[in-house]
């Protein structure tokens, strides 16, 4: 399992020593804890990192926010809006915002990279918090204080919103250097503005013979965007004037979702170019000679964008906060406030959340807003009722000018068995340049929200 | 849909500022182009759906069945940033819409001729309890001279019909607006700032059971508007 073999030993380590030293080895998470206590701390290696980070006093109960996502990012702007008395902290270890949606259609030239890219300054400076840019290393629950590359940070509350990693070893990848070969040749584009740049390149690039696109299992980030990228990487090959074809394998029975509209659009404009293939489950990837197997076959391609199974960000488990029951690692956490069952203070939000609930934009954006209201109710003694997240996506389907068919649902959760579904799902799955142009205004309307407004 | 029935709107007051002492108001009778507005709601409805319902939990607003002024006078002040909706923003924009106002008042003249949700989200009281009865006089004295006695609002005057509305909404506007989050007119305010949570909760509740006139509802919950399949 990846979870042994994967290079972040180092990191680990670091780790446990950081939360050995912050902590005098003491209230350490669970999990890690004994192996903390045994190992000798590292004040060589550690230096300034056990000191308090060097930051304005708090002038407030302090809010430390990690992950600059969409969820990070309207959870500190709504945070300062519902309590103005919070000192709001934002944690990111980029230092540029990127959009994930909305970058399969810029891959195909309908917007431009300014469309795509902000600036954690303009948000902090416009709702009023203050963007670090540091990396969360450590976490003592016991003393609110989280470890960072800046230092020691204390909170009276922490929202950890770190999205996904990706989980190679569900391929059957399951050697580091296997790993990062393909995320360095092959990168999936669903975790990092440099993998979705090189993605495009490819696009552009790509001299013919076939392109090889696979869709994940499980409940992976951006369900429709695969399906929509198959489209637009067609769409590009078209108008270069490209012979080849795109290879669409899919680890799933089916197309997940917009399964209908994408059939249609698939049939209707890539006849000739998508080849689409249901029930691929993916069990190893031959680097070497550029090949894809199945159970059954054996798949070659010339240039491929390989988007494995995705997990909870690593920084969950690393600090112990992962559901034992979870297969991809997601935090235990209380299904309607989302802090730790063990901890009112502590708080996941966004893709690593345990929920069922779609890992997108829209559903990080819409649940960020009333995760804040529930943080900002809690600080007053307060409890509001629950709301649905919205998931909504736009798929691009034609370009020039875009054509997109849309899906806007809600959840509901079912009391006997104790788990959330889909609720007032409602599919728009006749593309048109209309709804093209309200997929960018959406991504427009919600980057004014989180950046400007 | 319907036949065309061509309904002159008097735009909303707009005030060009001469001097601040001279304020000047042009009206505007535009004839509404159902059409278009059918062609136009295909936007909005990828986040309030096609019937324009609004969710039960208070997320969005039922907008269907709306007055035309209400629906108009809240998109211009969407557009020009003064009620502050940033995710919306974009898309009331002229670049979105189209240019000048008559693609508004096509808009507003669809979504005010949907029919509204049968059932839509009503507070904890029913009209036995002592708290309904709190509400009906709280509301008759404080609101009733605005929104109505029936919650039936008053379209030339941009006021918002309130019946049918979700409570969830309701009470989550009335706390935006509460806290300053949301800016309405000072009246709206003051009187707002004037009754407590509880009262307020009591008023909405009583808006919230006001009833809606059966020709204004949908037939059932499972009807669906078919202009966009």
């Amino acid at each position: 399992m990846s979870k042994k073999d994967t290079p972040r030993f180092d990191r680990r380590r670091f780790l446990q020593a950081s939360a050995a030293l912050a902590a005098g080895g003491a209230a350490t998470p669970a999990a890690a804890a004994p192996e903390a206590r045994q190992q000798p701390a590292k004040p060589t290696i550690l230096g300034h990192l056990s000191r308090p980070a060097d930051l304005p006093k708090a002038k407030g109960p302090r809010v430390v926010v990690v992950g600059g996502g969409w969820s990070g990012l309207t959870l500190a702007k709504y945070l300062k809006r519902f309590n103005p008395a919070f000192d709001v902290l934002l944690l990111d270890r980029k230092d540029q915002f990127v959009s994930c949606p909305i970058s399969n259609v810029w891959m195909a030239d309908q917007v431009d990279l300014e469309f795509l890219t902000h600036s954690y300054v303009d948000a902090a400076r416009n709702n009023d918090y203050l963007f670090l840019n540091a990396t969360a290393i450590g976490l003592d629950r016991d003393r609110r204080m989280l470890a960072t590359t800046l230092g020691l940070i204390a909170y009276d509350y922490l929202v950890l919103a770190p999205g996904i990693d990706y989980d190679y070893s569900r391929i059957g990848v399951e050697d580091p250097d296997d790993a990062y070969r393909l995320r360095m040749h092959y990168p999936a584009g669903f975790n990092s503005a440099s993998e979705i740049m090189a993605i495009k390149h490819k696009l552009q690039d790509f001299g013919g013979g076939t392109l090889l696109l696979t869709v994940p299992a499980g409940n992976y980030r951006c369900m429709a965007a695969p399906y929509e990228r198959a489209c637009m990487a067609a769409a590009i090959m078209k108008k270069r004037g490209i012979q080849g074809k795109v290879l669409l394998l899919d680890m799933n029975p089916d197309i997940r979702i917009k399964t209908d509209g994408f059939k249609k659009a698939f049939e209707q404009y890539y006849g000739d170019i998508i080849q689409y293939e249901p029930s691929a489950e993916i069990s190893a990837v031959d680097i070497e000679n550029k090949a894809v197997e199945t159970d059954f076959d054996s798949y070659a391609f010339d240039d491929a964008v390989i988007y494995p199974p995705v997990r909870a960000a690593r920084i969950i488990e690393e600090f112990g906060l992962a559901d034992p029951a979870s297969a991809q690692f997601e935090a235990a956490i209380d299904p309607f406030k989302y802090n730790l069952l063990d901890d009112e203070r502590v708080y996941v939000t966004g893709d690593s959340r345990s929920q069922p609930f779609s890992k997108s934009g829209n559903t990080a954006h819409s649940e960020a807003r009333y995760v804040a209201e529930v943080i900002a109710a809690h600080a007053q003694g307060k409890e509001i009722p629950w709301r649905s997240p919205q998931t909504m996506c736009f798929s691009g389907v034609r370009i020039d000018p875009l054509e997109s068919m849309s899906i806007i649902a809600f959840y509901s959760y079912d009391e006997n068995e104790k788990t959330f579904e889909f609720d007032r799902v409602h599919l728009m799955e006749k593309w048109n340049a209309t709804a093209g142009q309200a997929g960018l205004a959406w991504a427009e309307g919600l980057y004014r929200d989180m950046f400007y407004a | 849909m319907k036949p065309f029935r061509f309904l002159p709107l008097a735009l909303a007051v707009l005030p060009l500022l001469a001097s601040a002492a001279d304020p000047m108001t042009i009206k505007l009778t535009l004839e509404p182009d159902l059409r278009n507005g059918q062609r136009l709601y295909a936007i909005c409805a990828s986040c309030h759906l096609p019937e324009g319902w609004g969710s039960t939990d208070g997320a969005y607003p039922q907008i269907a069945g709306q007055h035309r002024q209400v629906l108009f006078d809240q998109l211009m002040r969407i557009r020009s940033g003064e009620r502050d909706n940033p995710a919306m923003y974009p898309f009331v924009q002229e670049r979105t819409l189209g240019k000048g106002y008559q693609p508004l008042v096509d808009l507003v003249s669809y979504i005010s001729r949907l029919p509204m949700h049968p059932r839509h989200q009503k507070g904890p009281w029913r009209d036995h309890r002592e708290e309904y009865r709190e509400g009906e006089t709280l509301y008759q004295a404080n609101c009733a001279q605005c929104h109505g006695k029936l919650g039936e609002g008053n379209n030339e005057a941009a006021i918002p019909m309130l019946r049918g509305q979700h409570y969830p909404y309701l009470i989550r506007q009335v706390g935006l607006i509460r806290s300053g989050l949301r800016k309405v007119n000072p009246v709206m305010t003051a009187i707002l700032g004037r009754l407590d949570e509880e009262q307020l909760k009591k008023v909405i509740n009583y808006v919230s059971w006001l009833p809606v006139p059966k020709d204004k509802l949908a037939p059932s919950l499972d009807w669906r508007n078919t202009d966009f399949n």
